[in-house]
């Protein structure tokens, strides 16, 4: 009996081990091929050549380094003015005793369930209202806003599971309402922020079609849709468009490893809290 | 993490210096137009397309330029116009496809008026009809560029070694070839019911529209005998083997991919899959001819063609200077030999009239040929209806194909979404 | 409530989520409820009917299915996926070799691009080429065009989709680490195997976390869109179609208004389901609590 679950344990973590890397290996093989036909008569085996000229035509056709510095900029800076403004209002819902507290934590995170897609058109109004049509801004605030929900959900519960007697502490030694968020609060909260940040990064790294509907020139444009560049009106180039998508995928899989640990410590704060 | 927020602070910054740099630019009093075009990146007509546009930015250096904007993603390109009008904007420059959903944009006063510009002689450079086709209650918002021809293209080769000698000219012919195709482990013809319009199979249903109602056959109502005639027919496509095993829920690179690895002997796409064909499957090309599909119903020859994209642009009524420059730059554009110039690099075929003897690509000249055979051209269905229709397609010709809808009820499933 | 004496810098850290979240959120939302009782074709005038859109919604075959196949989507969510995170959960929260390796890759999927997902189980589908029918077919079973017959296309698509439990493995993983190792010991003096203990100790213990992974899970089925969109379309026969799937054909169609009324009902529904499902999954809770 105990051999026999013990097999069974076994085969279980393979086959979702499999389940989970397979589709990075399918990619990477998938992206050195030589065609579309290659790829659709022989989806599974290694490339009968290996094409490296796939990934030069990627990064050179696709000018994929102009928009991975783009990219860079957007994502980061959408995650420092997310974690920036969620970070405040967690603390304030966390930390602060105040009237309609909890009927604001619900909107905020009521926020999750609703549909991005159906928001086109006044996100379009917005951004040209705000002047911002065709700007890194644009995509800045707009995917910093999107994750404000998830984050502010994370957070909140992260921060409540501070204790409260460092905080009282320092309000004895004189510290203020603002110093209490960035000397106590915001140091202790790294894991919660790093895990928000991680989400909001991953979103911002392969949004699409915001990306494709607010900015129009090449000096704003994203590597999301530098991707597309192998999709025309009739015929995609798949295993050109796999060799960007390969690229593109590196950073966040580095971000992800870097930060993997305090990820999951950062979600196990969130679940003792359920 | 002290790095990290150095590196975040930094890159801030650095996104900061970006933005404001780029509003210092556009100084000149030089006309800026923007046009986010399509015809980039992997496109066949990308490299004569943008020396032309080289060349219009020279020739009118300081004056006026143009700014290509590249839009490779041709569904996130129709969006994105889309929710830009929505918005009340429209991009200086554009181009669109003309059909019963779209034709909406006519009603937009954003959008720039030709005709007056059009009866002062440039009409006359259109081929003859296209722009009554582009015409919507006495406006042509969209003038017709880009036309297809969508012939049946089969592999000469598989034909042989399945002992058939003739490309099929009528139904029983066609069933005959069928029958020793598959006895030679063929695929009579490439078929697909997925994608978001069932692309290769709703071009063989119109071919048999055409065969059935004849060139007036969409002046008739969805639900009359010629669409239940060709349904029948696209059926048995669908049956005893007739296609792949696939073709149900296949997308297009189903049933392009079937016909470039030489299983499936027939064919329908435009001319832009030739490039494709030449360069993934050069057997394939060699051998491949191109005709009307089989006479199934009483007319003989037909062709599938259309308007494929047209142009337009912004009004710009409180602008006058970049109106006319929008204009000049449409009219630099459709000038017979510019046309020529972006027929010749990529086998597009054209609105406007041109010479096409330039013209060396050996398939590109079967379909100008089939072009001139024609004994009549209809449009293309999906040129016709509106996208809920083309949306619905697909679902109605899966189910059929399932044997869950007889031609009949695929008809008026048809119907019920375009009365809607 | 006595009044917060830091009132005014409460209001001051709300500031930018209020702008945000107006802009971003609530203006966008009462766009939508505003233009989902209107014809609206996106570029001339919205005409206003009223509850018509709605009606027109609710009395349409497709969209009916569509509603039910979002229900389908969500209990599988909630009933296929979390339990098969939980097994694995459980499994590496008794640290078996390599189990943290193992906890990061499983999270891998989470962060690639959802076409490269797509394209592959179309290729794993394939009823000629693909990996799932030769598979069978070694057992001597016969395959199937999975992603083309009315009756497989939909379990097709959410296998797809509920076999990636990285997200949620985490997440119930972490709350196993919370259970004092105390328990266990004891059980184990009772005679207690491993599967009694699973049943009796962490998975009561854990019930906060499982109705939190199950509502996510239901809501994330309830908006559910791009998957189906990359790899059926909605079809064959509109069997797989969703509520996202429709809202998208909408707008592709210049029907703006009835695109909104459908987002409209998709949040509603959205919002129901998730508020049910808490209620039923937390009437136990008394039970549970005598567990501990």
């Amino acid at each position: 009996m105990k051999a026999l679950l013990n097999t069974l344990k076994w085969i279980i973590l393979i086959f979702f081990l499999f389940v989970a890397l397979y589709p990075l290996i399918w990619l990477l093989l998938a992206s050195f091929k030589t065609n579309n036909l290659e790829l659709q008569q022989n989806p599974f085996g290694f490339p009968e050549k290996w094409m490296f000229v796939n990934y030069y035509t990627a990064i050179v056709k696709a000018k994929l380094p102009a928009l991975f510095i783009h990219s860079i900029i957007v994502a980061f800076s959408a995650v420092f003015v997310n974690l920036l403004v969620a970070s405040m209002t967690s603390f304030v819902i966390s930390r602060e005793e105040f009237k309609g507290k909890n009927v604001l934590l619900t909107v905020l995170a009521a926020g999750i369930l609703l549909p991005i897609i159906s928001f086109m058109v006044p996100y379009f109004t917005i951004i040209q209202k705000m002047r911002l049509y065709d700007s890194l801004l644009a995509l800045i605030l707009v995917y910093s806003a999107i994750n404000i929900p998830i984050s502010v959900f994370l957070l909140t519960s992260f921060m409540d599971s501070i204790p409260r007697e460092l905080e009282e502490a320092a309000t004895i030694d004189g510290a203020s309402f603002v110093q209490r968020f960035t000397k106590i609060i915001v140091p202790l909260s790294q894991t919660g922020l790093a895990t928000a940040g991680t989400f909001c990064f991953i979103y911002s790294w392969n949004e699409f079609i915001m990306a494709l509907l607010l900015t129009s020139s090449e000096s704003s444009r994203t590597l999301q849709l530098g991707i597309r560049f192998f999709t025309s009106q009739f015929v995609t180039n798949y295993t050109a468009m796999y060799a960007a998508i390969v690229i593109t995928i590196v950073p966040s899989i580095i971000v992800y490893f870097i930060f993997h640990n305090k990820i999951i410590s950062g979600l196990t704060a969130g679940a003792v809290k359920g | 993490m002290r790095k990290i927020t150095f590196l975040v602070l930094s890159l801030t910054l650095l996104a900061a210096g970006t933005l404001f740099a780029n509003g210092q630019q556009d100084k000149e009093k030089e006309i800026v137009l923007k046009w986010p075009s399509i015809w980039v990146g992997e496109d066949s007509k990308a490299g004569a397309v943008a020396e032309l546009v080289d060349q219009f930015n020279a020739d009118n250096a300081g004056k006026i330029r143009v700014e290509v904007e590249a839009q490779p993603d041709y569904d996130g390109y129709e969006q994105k116009i889309r929710t830009s009008i929505a918005a009340g904007i429209v991009p200086d420059i554009f181009t669109m496809k003309l059909n019963p959903t779209t034709k909406a944009y006519y009603e937009s006063p954003l959008l720039m008026d030709f005709s007056k510009e059009l009866n002062g002689g440039w009409g006359k450079d259109f081929n003859a009809g296209t722009v009554a086709q582009a015409t919507v209650d006495g406006m042509v918002k969209s003038l017709p560029y880009e036309v297809a021809i969508t012939p049946v293209w089969y592999n000469m080769d598989l034909f042989k070694k399945a002992g058939v000698s003739k490309y099929p000219q009528t139904y029983a012919e066609f069933l005959d070839a069928a029958a020793k195709l598959k006895a030679a482990g063929f695929i009579p013809t490439s078929q697909m019911t997925g994608g978001s319009n069932a692309w290769t199979s709703m071009l063989w249903y119109s071919h048999f529209l055409a065969s059935f109602g004849g060139p007036d056959v969409y002046a008739n109502p969805f639900g009359t005998d010629a669409y239940v005639k060709a349904a029948e027919v696209l059926l048995a496509m669908y049956s005893d083997g007739n296609t792949s095993i696939d073709a149900i829920g296949g997308d297009a690179g189903v049933s392009g991919g079937h016909y470039l690895a030489g299983e499936s002997a027939m064919f329908i796409n435009g001319p832009w899959y030739i490039g494709r064909v030449k360069s993934e499957a050069p057997a394939v090309y060699s051998a491949t001819e191109v005709g009307p599909a089989p006479a199934a119903g009483n007319n003989k020859g037909a062709m599938v063609g259309f308007l494929q994209t047209n142009f337009a642009a912004a009004a710009n009524a409180d602008d006058p200077e970049k109106a006319a420059a929008a204009v000049k730059f449409i009219k630099w554009m459709t000038k017979s030999e510019n046309v020529a110039k972006i027929s010749a690099a990529s086998g597009a075929m054209f609105a406007v009239k041109y010479d096409s003897s330039s013209i060396t690509d050996e398939l590109m000249g079967k379909f100008i040929n089939a072009s001139n055979d024609a004994s009549f051209t209809i449009p293309h269905l999906e040129g016709v209806v509106t996208s809920d229709v083309i949306t619905e397609f697909g679902q109605a010709l899966g189910k059929m194909a399932l044997g869950e809808a007889t031609p009949e009820e695929f008809v008026e499933m048809l119907k019920k979404v375009q009365d809607q | 409530m006595k009044k917060n004496k830091n009132i005014k810098m409460i209001l001051l850290f709300l500031v930018p989520v209020a702008f945000l979240y107006i802009s971003f959120f609530i203006y966008p939302l009462a766009f939508v409820l505003g233009t989902s009782l209107t014809e609206w074709n996106g570029i001339s005038a919205m005409k206003f009917i009223g509850l018509g859109n709605y009606k027109k919604l609710l009395t349409d075959g497709t969209f009916l299915l569509s509603i039910k196949n979002n229900i389908i989507w969500a209990l599988s969510g909630g009933f296929i996926q979390i339990p098969l995170a939980t097994m694995v959960a459980l499994i590496l929260a008794r640290k078996p070799r390599g189990w943290k390796t193992l906890r990061t890759i499983y999270f891998l999927p989470n962060i690639i691009s959802a076409v490269a997902i797509a394209m592959m189980w179309k290729a794993i589908y394939n009823p000629m080429y693909g990996f799932l029918n030769a598979f069978l077919n070694l057992f001597g079973i016969e395959g199937h065009n999975w992603l083309g017959e009315t009756a497989t296309a939909l379990p097709a698509v959410i296998a797809q989709t509920v076999l990636y439990i990285g997200y949620f493995m985490v997440i119930i993983f972490a709350a196993t680490t919370t259970i004092p190792k105390s328990f266990y010991e004891a059980a184990e003096i009772d005679g207690c195997t491993t599967l009694q203990q699973e049943w009796y100790i962490t998975l009561p213990m854990i019930r906060g976390i499982l109705v939190t992974t199950i509502t996510l899970a239901m809501a994330y089925g309830m908006r559910h869109f791009e998957a189906t969109f990359l790899m059926t379309s909605g079809g064959p026969a509109h069997s797989t179609s969703v509520m996202g799937l429709v809202l998208y054909n909408k707008m592709d169609a210049f029907r703006l208004g009835e695109a909104n009324a459908t987002g409209t009902i998709l949040i509603l529904l959205g919002t129901v389901v998730i508020v049910l499902i808490r209620k039923l999954l937390s009437r136990g809770d008394a039970g549970s609590d005598s567990v501990q």
